[in-house]
Parts: C-alpha cells; structure tokens; sequence
C-alpha cells in the first residue's frame, strides 16, 4: 500500500511517516504540497493531508475532473467507523482514498496520523512553554538588576521585592518584572 | 456570553467577520468570537459539518452542495446572510490576453468581454498541434466555477473539452499564471487584483459586469446548530449586519483596507485589498445581506447544467438552504428593512438573459453547452 503525506510542515509530515513505518507493507512518500504529476506516478492508493494545508479544494476537485486523472479519488467516508473522519478533522488532519481500498485498512492509517498530529502539537506547546520560561526568566533578573541598582538592595532582596509585588498583584512575577522594565524606560524617557 | 468558533478564509470578502470582531460589534452582541483562519474551503466545510467551528465565510454553492450530499456525506447546512456581491473577476496571462487581441480585436474592445477571442485562439492552437489552455477556479462548487464556465461556454467554449479546469488555492493564481503552469483563473479579491500589479495577469471581465447584483459569500453552518442555537445565530447576524454597514461606508475605506490587510486576516498588500472595495465589492448597500432564493436556485441551475447534480433530483433542500426569514428576523431588530419576497426574477447576466427562479430546469437544460446527467 502506497501512502502520500502531504503537509506543509516538514517536521510534522516527518513525525506521520516515522509512525506509518510500522503499519502494513507501506510505501511512505511526504511532499509540503500537491504536485499532479507526482500524484500519478506514485499513484497513491491514500494521501494523508494537513488540514492547514491549502491543497484539500484541489485534491477535493480531482474526484470531478475523472477523465484527466489517472486514478480517481474519494474523500474518506467510512461508514463502517462512526466518528473516525470526524475525529480526525478535529486532530487536524484528512484523508482521501482512492476508490476500492478495504475500509479496514484506512483506519490504522489514520489513527497513527491523528496520533502524530497531537504528538506534534504537543511538543510544540512543550517548546513554546520552555521559551516563554526562559524569556521571563531574563526579564526576572533584568529587573532584579534594576532594583539593586535603583535601590541598593542585594540580589536576594530584589528577589524577594518581586516576588512580593508579584502576590500583592495576583500576576506573574514574570509579568510584574516586564512592567518594571517598562515603567523604568518610562521615567527614563523612553518611548515618551 | 455565548462563545462562538467562527472560520474565514484570507479573502477581502471575509471582512463582515473581521469588521464584526474587530470593531467590537460582536461583543456589543454579547457573542464572545474566536475566530480562525482556515486554509481551504474544504476544511471550513469539514469543520462546520462536525462542530469544530459553529458557523463560517463560505462558498454559497459549498453549502448547498454538502446539504445535498453532492461530492461527500449530506450535512444540512443554512445561509441566513450573504457576506457580499460581487468581488471575484476572471484574469488571463499577459501572453493570453495578446493572443486573443490579435486573433479577434473587435471581440476583445466590447464590454463586457465575451470568451469569442478565446474560442478563435483555442482552435488555432487545436489546428497547429498545441496542449490544451489551463485555467484554474478555487473549488468546484463555487461561484468562480460557474461564473467561468459560463462565460467560456457563451462564447462557445466547451470548459470541460475546450480547455483543461483545474482548483487552485487563491494565493497561488499569481504565481502559477506567473510560471506558465495556467494560462487563466477565476478568483475572488483581492487576488486579481494582486496578478494585475505584478503584471503576469490582465482582467478580462469583473463580477459586477458578469452579473450586476450577483451573488458570491454567505455566512454559513449547519442546519442543526442553527436550530439548536437560534439566539446566539441572531447576535451573530445582527453584528454581522452592523459590520457590513461599517464596511461599506466610504468614510471607513481606509481604516478597513488596513485592518484586512493585516497578516492575521487577508495580509497582501493594503493596495491590492483597496482595488476591489471601490466600485466592486458590495457588502451591505441594495439589500446585499439579503440571502435571496432566487440566488441559490440560480447555483443549483449550474450545479445541474454541470452534471454536478442529478437532473432529477429533487432541488428543493438546496433553494431552502438560503434562509431569508432569519436574515429577516435580524435585521427587523436592527430597524433595517428587508425585502418582503424570497426570491426574484433576476437582473441579466452579461449576455443579457435574466434567471427568472421558476423555470430553474428550463433554464439548466436551455444552454447549448453543459453536462446534464439525466
């Protein structure tokens, strides 16, 4: 069975097909976009497509333009799994398969994709958490900086200063360092 | 507050959206909006038929296919307001456009042009051996695919056999015409617009000239949320009235142009999103909003032609896909009045042949050229 991935997102595309590795006898092919004529020499007999990809309409229209394409494609509709598109339009991710494929086998195709597709959104929540960690982190002690030049306090008693504007504000103690920073640019003239 | 998921595709048409939530008219409303930018019509379709977005900008004749289960499972989707008319044009390579100018000048100096220029190149390619023309629509059940397809076959090309029809994604027509790879689209704003300025592209008829008051988005979703959320459907729709007032007015052209322009939204460039909101593009002014029947009942009369539709098929879920006794409920609160009639004997096309919506499978099985499957 021949499987076309096609996402605009290479790491994510790289992630589906890594997954697909292990199911049938597969033939894994990824492309960021649709090409025609790449379609009809792999003659794929499913394409896996990101959602946020803005080739769904084409591979939507190549069911009415019959005549002109080598094989004909259907979007995924298998009745005999309830909720199975349903639940990957909501992962992010369709499928179209080409006529005549046993529904059976579309199935685990598609949950390895669903699966792939959290996975990624995932570890791009975990990075971009680990960023913003990282960039409060240095605002935290540009603004400890600030306070101890300011206010001739140490380092920990700037510390313990933030944190306690921090709890008296309810905010983040990240947040409350950045308008620091911006009230100190204020008085210093900046931006005015 | 009701919160509500709502999808647009970056397009200059999207704007009572846009407007809508950025002027804060939703919230006026009560209605706390997110919106989300989706990259194919396709994945709006799929979204609103499983509830992952509770109502979008949409293709009209999109909507009324998926109610009739044409080209995927049957999800009944309403229309209760018509985003804009007009908009989409239909754009030629600059070598095109010079090979219909020489092969039938006078053809192409009338106006509204006709596709006669276009059906004398197509058979001087035919004699002397050359590949098929390429020409590119959005989404087979679309305004563009019928308006192009009409047009072509009224100066007597066969869009099916005369010519090879492929679906494009809206942001690359320009490139795509630019390369070689098709030699004319039919897009929606501002992306003609956007081939002219780069100058791989010369417009050859706008939507207004094709068909003055004609149809083009609605704002759609399904029947079943629809009923289930019917408050929350007539704040969205009053807001989305509001905004296409707003979007309308001249004093507010530029403010407008900036917002869609923004990378968020539509992001081209402010001048390309200005070209068709002057003298195009209506969302508000001639009862625009209003989710004429006669409209629907004229994209089922292509989608039969075409053969996308059984001819005898029984039409009538498609017509009652447009809603005007919602859009009626909406603006009767806003103090706005709306035409008292469902639907209308329709202003002429270009060719001067007026849509009257009561002989809907006359008029499909009238023209001599179409696909219809009996």
């Amino acid at each position: 069975m021949r499987v076309l991935v096609i996402d605009p997102d290479p790491a994510r595309a790289a992630l589906v097909a890594e997954g697909l590795d292990g199911v049938d006898p597969l033939e894994v092919r990824q492309a960021p976009v649709f090409d025609a004529v790449e379609l009809a020499a792999f003659a794929p007999d499913i394409i896996v497509v990101a959602c946020d990809s803005a080739d769904r309409d084409t591979l939507e229209s190549l069911r009415e333009a019959g005549e002109a394409n080598p094989r004909p494609v259907v979007m995924f509709a298998d009745r005999s799994a309830p909720g199975l598109a349903e639940q990957a339009i909501r992962a992010g991710v369709a499928a179209y398969v080409v006529d005549g494929l046993a529904p059976g086998r579309v199935r685990p195709i598609l949950e390895v994709a669903m699966t792939r597709f959290s996975l990624m959104q995932q570890l791009r929540g975990d990075l971009a958490k680990a960023k913003a960690n990282l960039e409060s982190r240095k605002v935290v002690d540009r603004a400890k900086g600030l306070l101890m030049k300011e206010r001739g306090l140490d380092e920990d008693a700037a510390y313990r200063l933030l944190r306690k504007l921090a709890m008296d504000k309810g905010r983040p103690i990240g947040a409350v360092a950045a308008d620091l920073l911006a009230f100190a640019g204020v008085l210093k003239g900046d931006g005015a | 507050m009701s919160a509500l998921n709502l999808g647009f595709i970056p397009l200059t048409d999207c704007a009572p959206l846009i407007v809508a939530q950025a002027k804060g008219l939703f919230a006026d409303e009560g209605l706390d909006v997110a919106l989300s930018r989706e990259a194919s019509w396709a994945t709006i379709r799929d979204k609103v038929a499983v509830g992952a977005l509770d109502g979008a900008h949409m293709l009209a004749p999109m909507a009324i296919a998926a109610t009739l289960g044409a080209g995927g499972d049957p999800v009944a989707m309403v229309a209760p307001l018509a985003l804009n008319r007009n908009g989409s044009a239909i754009t030629v390579s600059v070598a095109l456009a010079q090979a219909m100018r020489q092969a039938d000048p006078t053809a192409m100096a009338e106006g509204p042009v006709t596709a006669r220029a276009l059906a004398k190149v197509i058979a001087r390619r035919r004699a002397g051996g050359a590949p098929l023309l390429t020409f590119a629509v959005v989404f087979p059940y679309s305004i563009h695919n019928y308006a192009l397809r009409y047009w072509m076959a009224q100066g007597g090309v066969d869009p099916d056999r005369d010519i090879r029809l492929v679906v494009i994604p809206p942001p690359r027509m320009a490139e795509q015409l630019a390369a070689g790879v098709i030699d004319g689209f039919c897009v929606g704003a501002p992306w003609n617009a956007v081939a002219v300025s780069e100058g791989v592209g010369e417009l050859l008829i706008r939507a207004s000239d094709f068909w003055r008051g004609g149809p083009d988005k609605v704002f759609g979703m399904t029947r079943s949320w629809a009923d289930a959320n019917p408050d929350a459907l007539q704040s969205a729709l009053r807001a989305l009235i509001a905004a296409a007032a707003w979007a309308d007015a001249p004093a507010n052209r530029d403010e407008l142009v900036t917002l869609l322009a923004r990378p968020e939204y539509v992001g081209v460039a402010p001048e390309a999103i200005a070209w068709a909101l002057t003298d195009e593009i209506v969302f508000h002014a001639g009862d625009a909003g209003f989710p004429w029947r006669s409209h629907a009942a004229w994209f089922l009369s292509q989608m039969v032609r075409w053969g996308q539709v059984d001819a005898a098929a029984d039409l009538t879920p498609g017509v009652e896909v447009y809603r005007p006794d919602l859009f009626r409920k909406a603006a009767a609160s806003l103090g706005i009045a709306a035409p008292e009639t469902d639907s209308r004997v329709e202003e002429a096309l270009f060719d001067g042949v007026a849509f009257n919506p009561a002989g809907l499978r006359a008029y499909a099985r009238g023209f001599p050229i179409g696909r219809l499957r009996a």
